[in-house]
C-alpha cells in the first residue's frame, strides 16, 4: 500500500486524500458506534459480567457451557434455523411473483404498487398484534373465514406445531419492500430481449426462465443474502406475540439473547451468544457469496467475456 | 483548482464532524416547571427520573415536585418522565455505564441495588425520620438488602381475585369468602361459566411460584438455593400443578389465547371482567379503582388458600433510591425521604391513584371505610411471596427451565397422572440453570 501511494503522482496523492477525507465522517461512525462494539462485546463474551459489577475474566467459559450444557442455545438455534429455511424460500418466491404482477401496464399499477409497499413500512409491533388477532383459533378472522368454507382451523401462535409457520406466514406480509427491489431490476432488463425471444417463438414461461431469472439473479442474490440476515434477526413477533413458546416453539435466537442480557443480566453469556449469531450469518454469507459465481450473472462480465 | 477541491471538502467535514459532536440542545423547560424562587445560594439540582403510571400520572408527579420546591427553594428537582417499558433498559444502561444515571429513581429491579446509596447514615441522621412508619412486610422486602438500606418503599400494591357480584347473583352462587380454597375456585368458575354467554367463570394464573403456588407450601428450590430435586418436584409443587391441570380440565377458563388477544397485555384480564366476560380475575389495585371509577358491582378476596396452609399474597411495592454516584446526596435524601415519606405518598393518594405504604396515611384514603377498601387493606397484611423471591433471585429462571410442563398442562397435553414424571424431567435443566445463576451472581 505504501508502494502504490509513492507511485502516485501529487495529483493523485491529493485526490485520494480528498476521498478519504469525505468518507471520514462515516468512517468515524463506523469505528466509534460499529467496530468499537463489537470489539467490546468480543471483550466481554470472556468475562462473567452483570453490569452493576465489574466483568470477571472466565476466559472461554460463556462458551465452554453455550455448547455443552445450554439446552437452550440448540433449541433457540434449530428454531431459528427452521424458521429460516422455511420463511426464506417463501419470501424470495412470492415477492419476485408480487414483482412481475407489478410490472404489468395496467391503470393505476402505481397505486397498486403504493398499497403493496405500505406492510413494509408499519412497525414491526403494530403488525404482530394485527396478526395476533387475525389468527386468534377462536374468533380470528383467518379461522371465521375457513370455517365459512368447512375448514378447522389451527390454533396457529398457540399451537407448538403451528407456531413457527405462523409467524413465517407473517414474515410474507412485508414482501412489499422485496418487490419493489425486484421491480427496479425487472425494469433494467432490455425489452428487446423480449421482443426477439418472442419473435422467436419462445413461450412465457421460456421468456421468464431463460430471459427474466438469469438477468435477475444480481438482484435475487442481493435480496437473498438481506433477506437471509433478516431472518436469522427475527425477534419481534416472540417479544410481542409468542414469548418464545408454546412449548418453546418459537424461541428464537435473538428472544434468547434478549432474555440472557435484559432479564437476567448476564451480558457475558449474552454478548457470546451475539457473536456466535455474528459468525454463523457471516458464514452463511460467504457460502452463498461462493456459491454465487455458479449462478449469478452480471452483465457486466458478460460483455467483458463475448 | 487542485487547492480549491480540497478546502471545501476539509471544511464540509469540518461542520459534519462537529456538527455530529455538539452537545445536544437544553432540556425543554416545560410550562409546568418553574424556576426555583431567587435564593441567597443557586439552588442544587438534582435528576429524578420516573415513570407514568396510572397511580402518578405525568401531571400529578409535575405538580407534586412544584409543591416540594416551594418547601424547599433550596432544591431544584429536574423530573424526567420516562415510558415504563423503557425504563429499565435506560437505567441499566446508565447505572452500566456508571455515569449519566438520575440521582433519584425507582431502583424496581434488584440487580441494581449495588448501585443504590445505603440511606443508613442519612436514617440515623435524620431525627425527623421513622422506618417503622412503613409497612413491615414492604419495607423488609423493598427496603433491606444485604444488611443495607437501598430505598425507601413507594406505595403498594397487591394481586387478588375480583369477583362480579352482577354475575353471582343472577347464578344464584354464593360470593367466596377471603378464607375460600382452591378447590372452592375451581367450583365457582364451573358454576359461573355459561359459554351461551360467552362467559368463563374464572381467569388461569399467569405463572408458577407466587400466590397459589406458595400458599401450597411449594417452591422451586431449596432456601439455600442450591437443590431444585425435591422441591420443583416435590409433593406440594405437584399438588400445585395438579391444580392447575384441574383448572384447566373445568373448561371454565379462558385459553392463553384467549386472554392475549382479548384481554390486556401483561397485567390481567380487566376488560374482559369489566365486560362481564369474566365472573372472576386475578386483577390489581389499579384495576379494582378503574372498577370503581367505572361504578361495576364487584367484592375482592385474597387469592385462593389451601386448608391448613398459610396464605400468601403477591404484594410489591417500589423501591425508590438514591444512586451511589450522586454529586448531591444531602439533597437527593431531603427529596427521597420527602417524596416517599408521609407528605409525598399523601399527596399522590389524594390527586393520583396511590395506595400508600405508610399505614398512617393510607388511613386517610377517601373511602377507607368501604368494603373494597377494607378488603384490600386486609390483603395487604397477608405472608408476601417477595419475602421470599427478594432472597431467591434465580426462581425466574428455573422456572423458564420448568415451563415446558406449564405449557403442556395449558395445551392439554398431558395427563394428570403424568405431572410427577414430566416436573422430574426437568429437574436436571432446572438445576443446571439454579447452579449457573448462582454462579453469576457471586454465590
Amino acid at each position: 500500500m505504501l508502494a502504490s501511494w509513492r507511485a502516485m503522482s501529487p495529483r493523485e496523492r491529493r485526490e485520494a486524500l480528498a476521498g478519504y477525507i469525505s468518507i471520514s465522517p462515516w468512517l468515524f461512525g463506523f469505528l466509534l458506534f460499529t467496530l468499537g462494539p463489537v470489539l467490546a462485546s468480543i471483550y466481554f463474551s470472556l468475562t462473567q459480567w452483570t453490569i452493576t459489577r465489574p466483568p470477571e475474566w472466565i476466559g472461554l467459559g460463556n462458551y465452554l457451557r453455550m455448547f455443552t450444557r445450554d439446552p437452550l442455545f440448540w433449541q433457540a438455534l434449530k428454531v431459528t434455523t427452521y424458521f429460516v429455511l422455511l420463511s426464506l424460500p417463501l419470501k424470495l418466491v412470492i415477492g419476485l411473483a408480487l414483482s412481475l404482477l407489478l410490472n404489468l401496464r395496467v391503470p393505476g399499477m402505481n397505486i397498486y404498487r403504493t398499497i403493496f409497499y405500505i406492510p413494509a413500512v408499519i412497525s414491526g409491533v403494530a403488525v404482530s398484534l394485527m396478526w395476533m388477532w387475525l389468527l386468534q383459533p377462536d374468533t380470528g378472522v383467518i379461522n371465521t373465514l375457513l370455517e365459512l368454507v368447512g375448514i378447522q382451523g389451527p390454533g396457529w401462535f398457540w399451537d407448538p406445531q403451528w407456531a413457527l409457520p405462523s409467524v413465517a406466514l407473517m414474515s410474507v406480509w412485508s414482501v412489499g419492500g422485496s418487490a419493489v427491489i425486484y421491480l427496479a431490476g425487472l425494469q433494467n432488463i432490455p425489452p428487446h430481449l423480449y421482443e426477439a425471444a418472442q419473435i422467436d417463438g419462445a413461450s412465457h414461461w421460456r421468456r421468464f426462465w431463460n430471459i427474466t431469472i438469469p438477468l435477475l439473479t444480481p438482484t435475487l442474490f442481493f435480496q437473498l443474502i438481506v433477506e437471509m440476515i433478516e431472518s436469522f434477526k427475527v425477534f419481534t413477533q416472540a417479544f410481542v406475540i409468542t414469548k418464545g413458546g408454546p412449548l418453546k416453539a418459537t424461541y428464537f435466537y435473538l428472544y434468547y439473547f434478549y432474555e440472557e442480557a435484559f432479564q437476567n443480566f448476564n451480558m457475558g453469556y449474552a454478548s457470546a451468544l451475539a457473536l456466535v449469531l455474528m459468525i454463523i450469518i457471516m458464514a452463511a454469507t460467504l457460502l452463498l457469496n461462493y456459491t454465487s459465481k455458479h449462478w449469478v450473472y452480471y452483465e457486466s462480465e458478460r460483455e467483458r467475456g463475448s | 483548482m487542485r487547492k480549491v477541491t480540497i478546502l471545501p471538502i476539509l471544511l464540509l467535514t469540518a461542520v459534519l464532524v462537529l456538527s455530529a459532536c455538539a452537545p445536544g440542545a437544553p432540556p425543554q423547560q416545560t410550562s409546568g416547571e418553574q424556576a426555583a424562587a431567587p435564593a441567597a445560594q443557586e439552588p442544587v439540582t438534582i435528576e429524578w427520573w420516573t415513570v407514568n403510571s396510572e397511580e402518578y400520572s405525568e401531571q400529578v408527579q409535575r405538580d407534586m415536585v412544584k409543591v416540594f420546591e416551594a418547601s424547599h427553594p433550596n432544591i431544584k428537582v429536574n423530573i424526567t418522565v420516562l415510558p415504563e417499558s423503557g425504563f429499565s433498559e435506560k437505567m441499566t444502561t446508565a447505572l452500566g455505564a456508571g455515569q449519566g444515571a438520575p440521582d433519584v429513581a425507582f431502583f424496581w429491579d434488584n440487580n441494581w441495588f449495588p448501585e443504590a446509596l445505603d440511606l443508613t447514615p442519612f436514617i440515623e441522621a435524620d431525627p425527623d425520620f421513622d422506618p417503622s412508619m412503613y409497612i413491615p412486610g414492604f419495607w423488609n422486602t423493598r427496603a433491606v438488602w444485604q444488611d443495607k438500606i437501598v430505598g425507601l418503599p413507594l406505595g403498594v400494591g397487591a394481586q387478588f381475585v375480583m369477583y362480579n357480584k352482577d354475575v353471582f347473583d343472577a347464578a344464584g352462587v354464593a360470593y367466596p369468602t377471603a378464607d375460600w380454597t382452591t378447590e372452592d375456585f375451581i367450583d365457582l368458575a364451573s358454576q359461573l361459566v355459561d359459554p351461551s354467554q360467552k362467559r368463563w367463570g374464572g381467569d388461569r394464573p399467569r405463572r408458577p411460584f407466587r400466590a397459589i403456588w406458595f400458599n401450597y407450601g411449594a417452591r422451586p428450590y431449596s432456601d439455600d438455593s442450591t437443590t431444585v430435586d425435591g422441591y420443583l418436584n416435590g409433593p406440594e409443587s405437584v399438588a400445585a400443578y395438579t391444580w392447575l391441570w384441574d383448572l384447566v380440565a373445568s373448561d371454565s377458563t379462558p385459553t392463553p389465547a384467549d386472554i392475549e388477544v382479548l384481554g390486556t397485555e401483561g397485567t390481567g384480564p380487566v376488560d374482559l371482567f369489566m365486560a362481564g366476560r369474566l365472573a372472576m380475575a386475578t386483577l390489581n389495585q389499579g384495576h379494582m379503582l378503574n372498577a370503581v371509577k367505572e361504578g361495576a358491582n364487584f367484592g375482592v378476596v385474597p387469592e385462593p388458600g389451601v386448608p391448613g396452609k398459610e396464605r400468601y399474597v403477591n404484594a410489591w411495592s417500589l423501591t425508590s433510591s438514591i444512586w451511589k454516584g450522586t454529586e448531591h446526596p444531602e439533597e437527593a435524601w431531603t427529596f427521597l425521604s420527602w417524596w416517599v415519606g408521609p407528605e409525598g405518598q399523601q399527596y399522590l393518594m389524594e390527586n393520583g391513584n396511590l395506595f400508600p405504604s405508610i399505614p398512617s396515611v393510607l388511613e386517610k384514603y377517601k373511602d377507607a371505610d368501604k368494603e373494597y377498601a377494607q378488603a384490600f387493606f386486609d390483603i395487604l397484611q397477608l405472608k408476601q411471596v417477595s419475602e421470599w423471591r427478594v432472597k431467591h433471585p434465580c426462581d425466574g429462571t428455573v422456572a423458564r427451565a420448568a415451563s415446558d410442563v406449564w405449557d403442556k398442562i395449558m395445551l392439554k397435553q398431558i395427563d394428570r397422572d403424568q405431572i410427577q414424571a414430566e416436573l422430574d424431567a426437568v429437574v436436571p435443566a432446572a438445576q443446571e440453570a439454579l447452579d449457573e445463576c448462582r454462579e453469576r451472581l457471586g454465590g
